[in-house]
C-alpha cells in the first residue's frame, strides 16, 4: 500500500522524520517496503500483513502509530451532513450476514464550483489508482484516508430498486475492465430488478458504471462480511482495492460516516442537490467481539511480570476496552476496526507489540528434553560426504523439468504435471534425477569443462501411493584430452561400480547383486542393474547412445542412480579379532568360455572348496593372443586359513584339487 | 720386502681404490696365492726359532690391520654403490602431485549441516517430511484455511493429481505432533516451493524450521533459542532486533532482523513466534496444557550471508566452477 508521507503526518498530527517515522511504524509490525521521492514529498510503500486491514488507510495507520507513541488520536471526523432530497430507491439485504447494513445516497444536478483540489488527485496518484471520473476519484480518496471502499453508480441504469443478493444460478457480470465473470452461487452481488449491477465488494459492473455522460449518479457504502469476500476476487485472478480491503475486514461503524466525508467534500467542490443518506441494517450487524484473559496468562506467556495497570493502559490506548472485572478475568471489548483479534493469544501479542518485542526479556530454558532418536538425516550426509570423497561435486537441481526431456527418455510415464508452472519448462516433476545432471553436464560443458564428477541426492517423483522416492545419482564425463602428466585413470563402467561397492561396503550393505541392466536408458550390454536381495535399488552403467542427443550431448557419460529409501540403515558392525595363524595363498589361472560370467566363477569356486576358504581375488582378465576364440583367460589368488591351527600343505592341496575340478566339470574351464 | 714398508704400501693402497674391482685385486695383491703377506708368512719357517714368535706377532698385526683397512673400504665402496643408484632415481619434486581431486558439499548442504549441528547439539531432532503435500496439512493444519488471505503469501504450485507442493516446511511440525507429541524438539530442513522467480527468489528454494512444544514454554524462550542461534551463526557481537509480524501459525509472531555492519541496514533473517493453539489443537495436543514456539529460515538466505554470494540464482547453476570452490 502506497501512502504520502504528507498524508500520514497530517493524521498523527505531528512531523517525526520520515526515518524515525518508519522505524516506528515497523517495530509494531507494519513494515515499510520502500520509500521514494514524490512531488516534493515522500511515497511510503507499505507491505501489509494479512491480518492488518485495520492498517488499509491513512487514519489507520495513524491510529495503530499514536498508540505505540501514547498520542492522542481522533478517528472520524464527524461531518453534519444534511440531504436536500429523499433518497427515492428501496434497499433489500437479502443476503443476511454477508451484507448487513448498506448506505446510499443519490446526487442530481452536478456543478462544478470551485476548482478540482490538487491534494486528492496527488493523493490517488501517489497509490497508484488511475482518475477515473471526479466523484470516484472522491470516494477513492475517501478509501485512501479511511478505509472505507465505496462506489458510484450511474443511476438513471439502475432499473428499479437495490437488492443485495447472492448470485442466481448461471447469472453472470461484466465488470469494469471489460471482464465478462460467471458467477457463482456463493458469489454476493448488488442488483437492481433486473440483473447485477455489482460484485458485491470487489468490483461495479460495467454497464452501471458512470462517465462523462452521466447526469445521475448513486455512491453505495456498505459492509461486507470479510468470509463472503475472502477469495472470490482472487478465484476470478484479480485483486482490486475494495476486494483487498473487504477481504481483511472494514471496520463496521465506518460505511455511513465515510460516506457523509465523502459528501461533505463533494458539497465543497459542487454545487449539486444531494439526497439523505439512507442507511439500512439488518438484525445480522455485527456486535463488538470480546475476549477474556488474565494477567497471569499474559506473563506466562511473554515470561514476564506486567502489572494489570500497565496492560490495561496498554490495550485502552488500542481502543481495546475494559469492559468486565471478575476476580482474575478481565472482559476485553474489541474495537470494530479489529477483526483480528478474536482470541487471548491475540490481545498478548497487543501488549508485545507495544512494549516493544526487544524489551521482552530472554530465558534460558534447556529443561526440554525428548528420547534421542538417530536421525535419517546424518546417514543421508555421511553418503554425501562419502560422495564428495571419492571426487564427486554436489549439484542442486529444480525438482521440475520440461515434460518434453522425460518423453524424449521415454520415461514421463506415472509423471506429475503441475497445473500452473511458471512456464512449460518447469512443468513436470522428475521421474529421474538423470536428465537434471545431463543439463548440468551440457551447461559445464558449454563452459569450456571437459572433465565433470557430479552428484546430486533429491527426491524423483512418480505418481503413486508412494509419490517421491529419495534418489543418489552420479555422474562422471572424461573428455579430457591432456590429463594430468601423472595420472592414468580409466573412468569406465567398473571404476564406477567400484565406487559403489566401496559406498555399500562403508555402510555395511550386504547382499547386493549385479545383473545386465534391462534399463533403456543404459548401453544395453555395459550397464548393471543393482539389486539388494531381491529389489531392483538401482542402475549404473554408460548412457545409451541413442539417447546423447536427445540431452543436447555429443558424447557417452557414466551415470548411476540408487534409491536410498531402499538402503537400510545398519548400526555399528561387528568387529572380528583377525586369526592369529598364517593365511595360505595360490594362484590359478583357467582358460573359461567367454560368456561365463565372474559371478558364476566365484560361486562354482565357494561351492567347490568349502573348507578354510577366506576369499577370491582376481588379478587377471585376458582374451587377446594365445588364447582361443570364444575363450577367455582368467587368473585369480585364492586365501585360505583357519582360527585354529596353521593349515597343513595337504589341506590345502586338497582345497585347490576341488576348485580346478569344480571349475572342469561345472564351467568347462581348463587350468592353464 | 721389509715388514714397514709393506704397511706403508697397504694404507697407500687402500686409501686409493675407487670400485669394488680394485678392492678385490687389493685382496689378491696381499692375502691371495702368492699374495705379499701370504708370502712373508711363508718366510717364517726360515727363519730361526728365536725370532718366530716376534715375526709371528709382526704378521698377524700387519693382518689385523689388513682386516680393518679393508672392511672400512667395503663399507666406504657400498655407500657409494648406494649413493650411485639413489642418483638414478633423481626425481622433480616441483612436479605437481598425482592427486585426484576432492568434490565439494553444496554450499546449501554446509549451510544446513551448521544449522543442524547447532540446533542438534542443543537436543533437537532433525526430521523430515514428504515436499508433495496435501492442501490440509499445508494450509488448513497450519490454521490457514481455505479464502485466507494468507494463501496469497504463498504462490502454490499445485499438482494434476490433487495435491500440492509444500510451500514451507511448517507441515513437518503437524507430521511431527502427530507421530511423536509432546515433549518435542525438532528442527526440520528441507526443499520448498512458490511459484515466483526473479533476482531473490527462486521456485524451488529451501527452508529450515525449529518447533519447540512442552508445558509453559514462553515468548523469552524463543528469543533466548533464537539470541543463542544468531551469536553461533553470525558472531557475539552482531546486533539483533525482533519486529511484530504475521503467521497464521503462531500468536504472537515475529520477524527478526540483524544489522549488516557495512551497510547499516536491517536484513529480514528468519521468522517465528509461539505457536497459535489452533495448530496444538488441531494436531492433537491440548493447547490448555501445551504451548510452543516455532521458528523458520530459508537457507538460500543464509548461505547467502555466509558466502556473501550477490546473485541467488548462481546457487542454482551448478557451475562447476562455482561449487568446486
Amino acid at each position: 500500500m502506497k501512502v504520502l508521507y504528507s498524508n500520514i503526518t497530517k493524521a498523527i498530527k505531528a512531523k517525526p522524520k520520515i526515518e524515525s517515522l518508519c522505524y516506528d511504524l515497523t517495530l509494531i509490525g507494519i513494515e515499510v517496503d520502500e520509500i521514494k521521492s514524490f512531488q516534493g514529498d515522500k511515497i511510503i510503500d507499505f507491505d501489509l500483513t494479512p491480518n492488518r486491514g485495520d492498517c488499509f488507510s491513512v487514519k489507520g495507520l495513524a491510529r495503530d502509530y499514536c498508540a505505540y507513541k501514547d498520542k492522542k488520536f481522533s478517528s472520524v471526523t464527524k461531518s453534519s451532513f444534511k440531504g436536500k432530497t429523499k433518497f427515492n430507491k428501496k434497499i433489500n439485504l437479502f443476503a443476511k450476514d454477508a451484507c448487513p447494513a448498506y448506505s446510499a445516497v443519490s446526487i442530481t444536478n452536478l456543478k462544478l464550483i470551485k476548482k478540482f483540489p490538487d491534494y486528492i488527485k496527488k493523493t490517488l496518484k501517489a497509490a497508484g489508482i488511475q482518475s477515473i471520473h471526479p466523484l470516484v476519484d472522491i470516494v477513492n480518496f475517501v478509501m485512501l484516508e479511511s478505509g472505507q471502499p465505496m462506489h458510484v453508480f450511474d443511476q438513471d441504469k439502475i432499473e428499479g430498486d437495490i437488492e443485495v443478493r447472492f448470485a442466481k444460478t448461471k447469472e453472470q457480470i461484466k465488470i469494469l475492465g471489460e471482464k465478462n465473470l460467471k458467477l457463482s452461487r456463493d458469489c454476493l452481488v448488488i442488483a437492481d430488478e433486473k440483473e447485477p449491477i455489482a460484485f458485491a465488494g470487489i468490483s461495479g459492473g460495467l454497464n452501471h458504471s458512470v462517465s462523462k455522460k452521466t447526469q445521475n449518479f448513486l455512491i453505495e457504502s456498505a459492509f461486507f462480511s470479510p468470509s463472503i469476500i475472502k477469495g472470490k476476487a482472487r478465484r476470478y485472478g484479480f485483486q482490486t482495492d475494495a476486494s483487498q480491503r473487504f477481504e481483511r475486514g472494514v471496520d463496521f461503524n465506518l460505511h455511513e460516516d465515510a460516506l457523509k466525508e465523502a459528501l461533505a467534500i463533494i458539497q465543497e467542490i459542487y454545487q449539486a442537490d444531494i439526497s439523505n443518506v439512507e442507511t439500512i441494517k439488518n438484525k445480522h450487524f455485527p456486535k463488538k467481539k470480546v475476549i477474556n484473559i488474565s494477567i497471569k496468562d499474559v506473563n506466562l506467556k511473554l515470561g514476564t511480570d506486567l502489572k494489570e495497570n500497565t496492560i490495561k493502559s496498554i490495550l485502552n490506548r488500542l481502543e481495546i476496552k475494559l469492559i468486565k472485572k471478575n476476580k482474575n478475568n478481565l472482559t476485553f471489548e474489541v474495537p470494530s476496526h479489529r477483526f483480528d483479534l478474536s482470541i487471548k493469544e491475540d490481545l498478548i501479542e497487543e501488549v508485545a507489540r507495544i512494549v516493544g518485542y526487544d524489551n521482552l526479556p530472554q530465558i534460558k530454558n534447556d529443561s526440554i528434553t525428548q528420547h534421542y532418536e538417530k536421525s535419517d538425516y546424518d546417514f543421508i550426509n555421511q553418503i554425501k560426504t562419502f560422495m564428495t570423497n571419492k571426487g564427486f561435486n554436489e549439484v542442486i537441481n529444480y525438482s521440475f523439468l520440461d515434460r518434453q526431456v522425460l518423453e524424449n527418455l521415454d520415461i514421463e510415464n506415472k509423471s506429475i504435471s503441475i497445473k500452473n508452472p511458471l512456464n512449460h519448462s518447469l512443468s513436470t516433476l522428475r521421474t529421474s534425477l538423470l536428465p537434471s545432471l545431463a543439463t548440468n553436464l551440457e551447461f559445464n560443458i558449454n563452459r569450456g569443462q571437459n572433465f565433470l564428477s557430479i552428484f546430486e541426492m533429491g527426491k524423483s517423483f512418480s505418481n503413486d501411493t508412494h509419490m517421491e522416492y529419495l534418489n543418489l545419482a552420479g555422474l562422471i564425463y572424461d573428455d579430457e584430452k591432456f590429463k594430468n602428466w601423472n595420472t592414468n585413470q580409466n573412468y569406465d563402467f567398473y571404476y564406477l561400480k567400484g565406487i559403489l561397492e566401496n559406498l555399500f561396503a562403508e555402510f555395511r550393505i550386504e547382499k547386493i547383486f549385479w545383473k545386465k541392466s534391462q534399463n533403456d536408458l543404459l548401453h544395453p550390454y555395459a550397464s548393471a542393474d543393482i539389486y539388494l536381495k531381491n529389489k531392483l535399488i538401482g542402475t549404473v552403467g554408460s548412457i545409451n547412445p541413442r539417447f546423447i542427443k536427445s540431452l543436447g550431448l555429443n558424447k557417452a557419460f557414466l551415470y548411476f542412480e540408487i534409491k536410498v529409501e531402499s538402503l537400510p540403515r545398519n548400526d555399528l558392525g561387528k568387529l572380528i579379532a583377525p586369526s592369529i595363524y598364517p593365511i595360505s595363498q595360490r594362484d590359478f589361472s583357467f582358460e573359461i568360455d567367454n560368456k561365463v560370467s565372474y559371478e558364476q566363477i566365484e560361486n562354482c569356486i565357494h561351492i567347490s572348496s568349502k573348507n578354510f576358504l577366506i576369499g577370491t581375488k582376481i588379478f587377471d582378465v585376458y582374451d587377446g593372443k594365445n588364447i582361443s576364440d570364444g575363450k577367455k583367460s582368467i587368473a585369480f589368488r585364492i586365501s585360505w586359513g583357519s582360527s585354529k591351527k596353521t593349515l597343513s600343505e595337504e589341506e590345502i592341496n586338497k582345497e585347490a584339487n576341488l576348485i580346478i575340478s569344480g571349475m572342469q566339470k561345472k564351467l568347462g574351464a581348463i587350468l592353464r | 720386502m721389509d715388514l714397514d714398508a709393506l704397511k706403508a704400501n697397504l694404507k697407500k693402497d687402500f686409501q686409493q681404490i675407487v670400485s669394488q674391482e680394485e678392492l678385490n685385486q687389493l685382496k689378491v695383491k696381499y692375502l691371495g696365492k702368492k699374495g705379499q703377506i701370504t708370502e712373508l708368512s711363508k718366510n717364517i719357517k726360515n727363519l730361526p726359532s728365536k725370532e718366530r714368535p716376534s715375526f709371528g706377532k709382526k704378521i698377524g698385526e700387519l693382518r689385523s690391520l689388513y682386516e680393518d683397512l679393508l672392511s672400512s673400504a667395503q663399507e666406504k665402496i657400498e655407500l657409494q654403490i648406494i649413493n650411485e643408484s639413489l642418483e638414478k632415481e633423481r626425481i622433480d619434486v616441483t612436479l605437481p602431485g598425482s592427486f585426484k581431486s576432492q568434490g565439494k558439499l553444496h554450499p546449501l548442504t554446509i549451510t544446513t549441516k551448521k544449522i543442524t549441528d547447532f540446533f542438534s547439539s542443543k537436543g533437537y531432532l532433525i526430521e523430515d517430511g514428504p515436499e508433495i503435500e496435501s492442501d490440509y496439512y499445508n494450509f488448513d493444519a497450519l490454521n490457514i484455511p481455505k479464502d485466507h488471505p494468507a494463501r496469497d503469501m504463498h504462490d502454490t504450485f499445485y499438482l494434476d493429481n490433487g495435491n500440492l507442493l509444500r510451500t514451507h516446511t511448517s507441515p513437518v511440525q503437524i507430521r511431527s505432533i502427530e507421530k511423536r507429541g509432546a515433549p518435542l524438539k525438532i528442527i526440520c530442513p528441507g526443499k520448498v516451493y512458490r511459484s515466483d522467480a526473479d533476482k531473490t527468489h527462486t521456485p524451488m528454494f529451501h527452508q529450515i524450521e525449529g518447533l519447540v512444544i512442552d508445558e509453559n514454554v514462553n515468548f523469552g524462550h524463543l528469543k533466548n533459542e533464537i539470541m543463542t542461534f544468531i551469536d553461533f551463526f553470525f558472531g557475539l557481537d552482531t546486533k539483533v532486533r525482533f519486529r511484530p509480524s504475521y503467521f497464521p501459525f503462531t500468536e504472537p509472531s515475529a520477524e527478526v532482523d540483524i544489522m549488516d555492519n557495512k551497510s547499516k541496514n536491517w536484513l529480514e533473517i528468519m521468522g517465528c513466534g509461539l505457536v497459535h493453539p489452533n495448530v496444538i489443537d488441531m494436531a492433537g495436543l491440548d493447547s490448555k496444557k501445551f504451548s510452543g514456539f516455532a521458528f523458520g529460515m530459508g537457507i538460500e538466505r543464509m548461505a547467502k550471508l555466509s558466502y556473501k554470494i550477490e546473485d541467488m540464482r548462481s546457487l542454482f547453476s551448478n557451475d562447476i566452477k562455482f561449487l568446486s570452490q
